[in-house]
């Protein structure tokens, strides 16, 4: 049976290091700073932001019970859904299904008026800072792939992850730290690691997950039982033996480049616990994003997303936070509105304290779904266990900061929030757009691989003009 | 207008069918809507208007370029409503109906009638964007064109060439380069340096002391003879070379994607590659096995596991996928990576448009994909060869009884719960009847999650005992009803399905836009350009295979010899003579030295194809044996940057595999277990720990194999899961499985310091490694660690760090014990229900089964636990890591 177990003191991110970072410095001879592939450089054109937070909510959030709610379904509940085109559908989606209303209550929110989910108390605070958008379409209505396809522009894998691609354009401010970091949920998504992956790019553009408990980096820390004078003195007996070495070798670059990669390591070793320290906030700041707060749930996105920021704000150039849990087919009220409950107060947090630090400017903050959910209860649960099925042509969306414009609406769902019909873009066209905003023209940032210049989009897309103010 | 468009572009569409013998008086049907698009409205937007909407210029954003960017439209709206002409802007820009008239220029520029019905009838039948094109048409450059060209005699230089620096006919072309741009190559080699790198090019790991010395005290005219026949009968050469085959298809144990589930007859195929390589299977046998040994060979088992090739790519089929399109996924990934594969080609360049840099046409993919139209996945009944190894069978197969019966146990009291409250509710008499969808009734929530959990972890460890069944991974011609369907769970297809399976060119390569019908082919333009005539398909579903992969395997063809030699050149020198070894097209870099591949690609096929053949002529040139330094590096890094002409040879990192099996080896703990199931190896505990989502679910934590030979082993025998790669062989540049590696990264970045310095397998090795020091007398256990990790004993410096170094720890670790080995946690699973949204912990218990746990510092005397830091810093250090 389930066993009930002490609270675990997970998501903490606390450094649980104090050794080895003095260690390193054995092998530092000099504190160098070269240009490498990472140093910062200045993007395709002039661009506010100079980093993303992208929001990644894992299992396809329903737009219709979150940002984009359709009265026409209480006068349509549970009358029968007929989809259009069945040919092309999954094995588990036939059979009779029926429009179902959203169990949540709505209430406008801020000058430009949005109607909300009336759960997203904070959030409604800072709806005149957010660009809401309705026409993004997915393709797939499949978990991995469309999650692929929102991370890296190829629903079936294997391409270099926005994040990647960002890091690859812009380089970072910061060496000591990764330039891409992902901060996931416990559980890793499905398609796992393949979500954060450097893909055809060189490793250095490769999402670095920070892991909440432990060793943040993997392998960061030696094991518990190595000590400092251990760690120095190898250190120091290895630079002995690699100084040696390069002397018979003159000519082999690649020796130094890997001497200095310790330095570097030592570097990061010296400066993520740090950065990672979200104790060291004050305490009005961590009660901002719910860190501290007696929901768990709070707790854990609110220390993700104030770490979002403590790393932003020392350079890094991109951060995905991962907040599963979704992919609500049954209970909808109770699975959305836990969630809910959970990311109200910590992303309402991060805006405010984007916006009071000034960095909001600064810093693009992109909240996205792999797909959005349809207006029916699919064939799950029946009637009274109200859920939706995954949803393709419809989404939730929303971005702040930067150039993205402040309190506006754009494009349309129909009347039912199954698919857009106003300003309808796919998501190639959002990536291009995020990149834009930071200073990135899809079609200049390409690399050559498997054949071609492969660039995010893969083959091109259009700006999404109206999501530029 | 003088010029006539209609009659024009008739005749370019009779040309386009191969129709143009057919007089123009011979009345036709009606053109259908492809063929109107091929036959006008293609041209005239090439002619007349992608100049500003498309190509260069997208003038008003309108791009015409894609039947997407058609409907799509730009400033004006759509340019186009598929099945209306009426609403569509385009008809009236062109009709000159309105204020928008295109092309612009006034009347004189508007179309002829007869073409703007075209579009009219094209827009009214759906405007459908289809690519028939046949190569012919496009325009190449020769210089393109070289990989389809047929494979030139070419005879070795002797103009200027120092014959004295000539070893194989190999040196002959190298030297003539060299001498091009008055380059004299560097010297050979030390001995030392020559065993190292060729045994780290045969087998993948570092030659043994015993290895090193005996060959160093062979002065012979055949002492490297000797160690290269050595290794190549050695059964780690397969190990190997298997290696780099298995990163060119992407081999896996698992599907990949949601629930990333186990493929447990798939190490059939590995181990049948590396038993390939091992025995020197002609190269032209090992292609038509993979591709078509059911057909070809279907007595032979060793054929039939071969075709496990044609599945190697991630896959997954589940009730959220749609059946036409997972089958559809399977069918791109067969034609792309059978032309990745053995032509060097990348075909899914032309899935959706014609290639843009080769001449292969859309119609020609479509061809060469219809040869796998009537192809099923089958898993079948197959005794295992002798050669196959079935020994460790009852070891590995007893942790996953353990865990079904464990799971099913908790299923059990799971039912039995239910039972229980079912009776107290409707009597017992319900019971009796009651099935498990009315018990999971009588769960509460938490336990209909938990019951949801553990049903996939039957699904699971059933797979897994799947892998000891007598059972392969292959392919057939339409479902066969004794065999097992593998995708059944779900089968899309029924077995008349594949008896009429046609195959359409799909616009834009998708499935719900299929144009015209074509029947199986191979590539037009290797007909052309090399003259090799189309295979012949049989009407039947059997055979078709076979067809190409005769084609593919024949030694007019002029790409597959080509594609290999080079691929092996590349694992020799760290570059093919072609760079881009998945690409020999006009966007791979040209070969340096064009003569030289095809010499080799003569002496491959005269050679009966044979890879050993091949190694022995690459091995015993001077150019493989040069040292890794010019005397006169300023001229050489002048003249030839990046040692493209092979002045002296070019170090490398040594690849993750090679690194680990390295560092195992020199610990003696490498055991020699052969082949069978992929095994388990320590893996960093957080990534083991790590949970994983699977569809609905969280997935069993990772779990090292118990003993210390199965955890062990070399790395091609790990356990290749796509969704959780071993993080010491992924920071070192792994082969994704997903995509093909066509050659390895070897990037230098921070993390790999941690792993390589920090990691626990990295320490334990270390600890490990002074089982094999510790009993020497001290002046020997230094001595001894440098001979194992570099080949050669310490100098006299070296010496004097080291002493000063062991006594210094010995005397810290004397002061300083180290606390003991803490027991694994439980692990606790977090899941948030899908189907109630409530949230549930699920606890795995921490393996409480036997272990042979690695050694431990808490467990080693201060001397030992010095010399294990010694070794630590070896496997570190830049001379262990690097191949000269």
């Amino acid at each position: 049976m389930l066993t009930a177990r002490p609270s675990r003191r997970e998501f903490v991110y606390h450094s649980g290091m104090g050794l080895g970072a003095i260690a390193l410095s054995a092998l530092l001879q000099r504190n160098r700073a070269r240009a490498s592939v990472l140093s910062p450089r200045p993007g395709h054109h002039a661009a506010k932001a100079k980093s993303c937070i992208f929001l990644l909510m894992e299992g396809g959030p329903s737009h219709i019970d979150t940002i984009d709610p359709k009265s026409k379904l209480v006068d349509l509940h549970m009358t029968e859904f007929v989809k259009e085109n069945t040919k092309f559908e999954a094995s588990m989606n036939t059979g009779k299904r029926y429009y179902v209303r959203s169990p949540f209550e709505f209430r406008r929110a801020g000058q430009v008026g949005i109607e909300i989910n009336a759960k997203l108390r904070q959030f409604a605070d800072c709806v005149d800072d957010v660009c809401f958008y309705r026409g993004l379409q997915a393709t797939s209505v499949n978990h991995p792939t469309a999650l692929y396809h929102i991370n890296t522009g190829n629903r079936f894998g294997g391409d270099p992850a926005i994040g990647s691609w960002v890091t690859y354009g812009l380089g970072t401010e910061n060496q000591n730290l990764p330039g891409f970091v992902v901060l996931p949920d416990l559980a890793y998504p499905q398609g796992g690691a393949a979500n954060w992956s450097n893909g055809f790019l060189p490793a250095h553009y490769q999402g670095t997950p920070l892991r909440p408990a432990g060793s943040p980096v993997l392998d960061m820390s030696p094991p518990e039982y190595v000590t400092e004078t251990q760690q120095r003195e190898t250190l120091n007996l290895l630079g002995k033996l690699n100084r040696r070495h390069m002397a018979q070798h003159p000519d082999h670059q690649e020796l130094s480049a890997r001497i200095e990669s310790y330095e570097l390591a030592f570097r990061m070793q010296a400066e993520m616990p740090e950065a990672i320290n979200i104790d060291s906030e004050q305490e009005e700041t961590k009660q901002l994003y719910g860190v501290g707060s007696e929901n768990s749930e709070v707790d854990s996105i609110g220390r993700r997303c104030l770490l979002a920021r403590r790393l932003v704000e020392r350079g890094v150039r991109f951060v995905q936070v991962i907040v599963s849990g979704w992919d609500s087919h049954d209970y909808i009220e109770k699975a959305h509105g836990s969630r809910l409950d959970a990311i109200d107060q910590p992303f309402a947090g991060l805006l405010k304290d984007l916006k009071r630090t000034g960095m909001l400017d600064e810093t693009l903050v992109v909240w996205a779904g792999e797909f959005g959910r349809s207006p029916d209860n699919g064939v799950r649960g029946g009637g009274t266990a109200w859920g939706r099925d995954h949803n393709a042509p419809a989404m939730g969306f929303w971005m702040a900061g930067g150039d993205a414009p402040r309190g506006k609406i754009v494009g349309a769902t129909d009347e039912t929030g199954r698919s857009a019909i106003e300003a309808v873009h796919p998501i190639r066209d959002m990536h291009v757009t995020l990149l834009h905003l930071l200073g990135l023209d899809d079609t200049e940032l390409t690399y050559f691989a498997q054949g071609r210049d492969k660039q995010l989009s893969q083959t091109g897309g259009q700006l999404i003009e109206e999501l530029i103010a | 207008m003088d010029f006539n468009w209609s009659n024009a572009v008739t005749r370019q569409f009779l040309r386009a069918w191969g129709l143009a013998a057919v007089s123009a008086a011979v009345s036709m049907p009606a053109p259908t809507a492809e063929e109107l698009f091929l036959g006008t409205v293609q041209p005239i937007l090439k002619q007349q208007c992608l100049g500003c909407h498309g190509e260069g210029n997208i003038f008003a954003k309108l791009d015409l370029r894609t039947r997407e960017s058609f409907v799509k439209g730009g400033e004006r709206g759509p340019a186009i409503v598929a099945g209306d002409p009426d609403s569509s802007l385009l008809m009236a820009a062109i009709d000159h109906a309105g204020e928008l008239q295109m092309p612009p220029g006034g009347p004189e520029k508007r179309l002829p009638e007869d073409v703007r019905n075209a579009f009219r009838e094209w827009i009214a039948a759906g405007a459908p964007f289809v690519s028939g094109e046949s190569a012919e048409k496009w325009e190449f450059e020769e210089a393109d064109l070289w990989a389809f060209r047929p494979v030139k005699n070419a005879e070795p230089p002797t103009e200027g060439v120092d014959l004295t620096g000539v070893r194989t006919p190999i040196d002959s072309f190298v030297q003539a380069k060299l001498a091009e741009l008055g380059i004299q190559p560097a010297p050979r080699a030390d001995k030392l340096t020559l065993i190292r790198r060729v045994t780290y090019g045969l087998t993948g790991l570092p030659p043994t002391p015993e290895e090193v010395e005996a060959f160093l005290g062979d002065d012979t005219e055949g002492a490297f003879k000797k160690v290269v026949d050595r290794l190549l009968d050695s059964p780690r050469y397969g190990e190997r070379w298997g290696r780099h085959w298995l990163d060119v298809t992407r081999y896996a144990d698992t599907a990949g994607y949601s629930n990333d589930f186990e493929r447990p007859n798939a190490w059939r195929y590995r181990d049948y590659v590396i038993r390939s390589f091992n025995n020197d299977k002609p190269y032209d046998r090992f292609v038509l096995e993979q591709i078509a040994g059911d057909e070809l060979f279907p007595s032979e088992s060793e054929a039939i596991i071969a075709t496990g090739f044609l599945r190697a790519g991630p896959w997954e089929h589940t009730g959220m996928s749609v059946a036409a399109v997972t089958r559809q996924l399977f069918l791109d990934d067969v034609t792309h990576h059978v032309g990745q594969t053995f032509l060097g080609l990348t075909l899914g360049c032309a899935r959706c448009h014609d290639h843009k840099f080769d001449p292969i046409p859309t119609k020609d993919y479509y061809r060469f994909q219809a040869v796998f139209s009537k192809t099923a996945f089958a898993r079948r009944p197959l005794n295992f060869l002798p050669s196959e190894a079935t020994d460790g069978f009852a070891e590995g197969r007893a942790p996953f009884e353990a865990r079904l019966v464990e799971v099913e146990r908790r299923m059990n009291d799971l039912h039995e719960a239910a039972r229980e409250r079912l009776a107290r509710e409707k009597g017992p008499e319900a019971v009796a009847k009651a099935g498990s969808g009315v018990l999971q009734r009588y769960m509460d929530k938490e336990q209909a999650e938990l019951l949801k959990l553990l049903r996939k972890r039957v699904t699971m460890h059933k797979l897994s005992m799947l892998r000891f069944e007598p059972l392969a991974m292959t392919v057939s011609n339409g479902l066969v009803s004794e065999w097992d369907a593998v995708a059944s769970r779900n089968s899309y297809m029924k077995e008349q399905d594949y008896e009429t399976a046609t195959t359409h060119v799909l616009v834009g390569g998708d499935i719900k836009s299929p144009a015209q019908e074509v029947s199986p082919g191979a590539l037009e333009a290797v007909e052309r350009y090399a003259g090799l005539p189309a295979p012949e398909f049989p009407d039947a579903i059997e055979g078709q295979r076979s067809a190409l992969a005769e084609w593919i395997a024949d030694p007019r063809n002029p790409l597959t010899a080509r594609v290999m030699v080079n691929r092996i050149w590349q694992y020799h020198f760290g570059r093919g003579l072609a760079a881009n070894a998945n690409n020999f097209g006009k966007m791979g870099k040209k070969p340096t030295h064009p003569e030289l591949l095809d010499w080799l690609a003569t002496f491959f096929v005269d050679h009966g194809w044979s890879v050993k053949a091949l190694h022995r002529v690459i091995l015993f040139s001077e150019a493989y044996q040069r040292d890794g330094s010019h005397p006169d590096s300023e001229l050489v890094n002048r003249g030839d940057p990046e040692n493209l002409l092979l002045a002296r040879f070019s170090p490398r990192r040594l690849g993750a595999e090679e690194l680990r099996d390295s560092i195992i080896a020199v610990a003696g703990e490498l055991s020699d277990l052969f082949g069978g199931p992929g095994t388990y190896p320590q893996i960093n505990t957080d990534v083991a720990r790590q949970p994983r989502h699977a569809m609905g679910t969280v997935r069993p934590v990772y779990e090292s194999e118990p003993t210390r030979i199965r955890r062990n082993r070399r790395s091609i025998y790990s356990f290749q899961q796509r969704s959780l790669i071993d993080p010491m062989i992924e920071v070192f540049n792994g082969a994704n499985p997903d995509l093909t590696c066509e050659r390895r990264d070897s990037s230098t970045v921070p993390t790999q310091a941690f792993a390589l310095l920090n990691s626990e397998q990295s320490r334990d090795m270390a600890l490990i490694m002074t089982g094999r020091l510790s009993a020497l007398p001290p002046d020997r256990q230094v001595d001894t660690a440098f001979r194992l990790a570099y080949g050669r004993g310490p100098s006299e410096e070296e010496v004097g760090w080291t002493t000063e170094f062991l006594t210094k720890m010995s005397d810290h670790y004397g002061r300083n014990p180290a606390p003991p080995r803490q027991p694994p946690d439980d692990v606790v699973h977090h899941i948030t229900s899908e189907l109630t949204g409530e949230k549930f912990e699920f606890v795995q218990p921490a393996y409480a089964g036997p272990y042979e746990h690695n050694p431990h510092p808490s467990e080693s005397s201060p001397e030992t636990r010095a010399l294990a830091d010694l070794a630590l810093a070896l496997f570190n250090s830049n001379e262990f890591v690097y191949v000269y």
